[in-house]
């Protein structure tokens, strides 16, 4: 099973450098793709347009999962321990898991609250 | 990620950089695994076939099927851009034959009507 690595942090530091029609930086999506493993040399043009709607579709729903949990905890603002215990609640997400538990301690425990569990599994399942 | 959200919900600062950092990895991810697959098949680029591929082996079903139909629709139109190019290729370089044919026939007094 594919282990998440050590390449988070560096879509970060703002997203200046959009091209095109396209919500997300190619050049930061291709630099990306190319330190994600030593076998990947060649890049066709399309491959990091095809990722910046896979990233749009990836925030869409990772976001939505998130909101439920900040609604279920009643509150209107997303932290990030919302968008932790989406992942965790998610499995889908399983590769992510080790990112936000290093980052933010309070995932686990968030992801035991059965409500917010049981709000994911709805979403599932509609 | 707004654009997702009611427009009175608000988004921390560290929510937007946890959904950065998980944005990078999913790309690694998923590239990793296209990655491999093109290495399998002894082929050296990774494509935007490879990346649709990944994602749904990776469980991101719901992704793959619009992304293929996206790919598709993107490599159509790169087909018209490039037949469009080609086309006006072919016009300027006749319009340049033209002209040429044209200046060498007045270097040969050919406008003059007066008598």
């Amino acid at each position: 099973m594919r282990q998440a690595g050590a390449y988070s942090g560096i879509l970060c530091g703002g997203i200046s450098g959009r091209t095109g029609p396209h919500s997300l930086p190619l050049a930061r999506i291709k630099k990306i793709m190319k330190k994600s493993g030593e076998d990947v040399k060649m890049i066709s043009g399309e491959a990091p347009i095809v990722f910046s709607k896979a990233c749009e579709l990836f925030i869409e729903e990772l976001t939505r999962r998130s909101w439920i949990i900040a609604i279920h905890g009643k509150r209107r603002t997303l932290h990030k321990d919302d968008v932790a215990s989406a992942v965790v609640a998610t499995d889908i997400f399983d590769f992510l898991v080790t990112l936000v538990s290093h980052n933010h301690g309070s995932a686990l425990n968030n992801a035991n609250n059965d409500g917010a569990v049981m709000e994911i599994q709805t979403l599932e399942y509609s | 990620m707004k654009q997702i959200l009611p427009t009175n919900a608000k988004i921390s600062k560290e929510a937007k950089e946890t959904m950065q950092e998980c944005v990078s990895e999913f790309i690694s991810f998923v590239t990793g695994e296209a990655s491999d697959k093109c290495h399998k098949e002894k082929r050296k680029t990774v494509n935007g076939d490879d990346i649709c591929w990944a994602l749904a082996t990776l469980g991101f079903d719901d992704y793959a099927e619009p992304l293929k139909r996206y790919l598709h629709k993107f490599r159509e139109l790169e087909c018209e851009k490039a037949n469009n190019q080609n086309h006006n290729k072919v016009i300027n370089t006749t319009n340049r034959n033209n002209n040429n044919l044209i200046e060498k026939y007045n270097s040969y007094g050919g406008d003059d009507d007066e008598d």
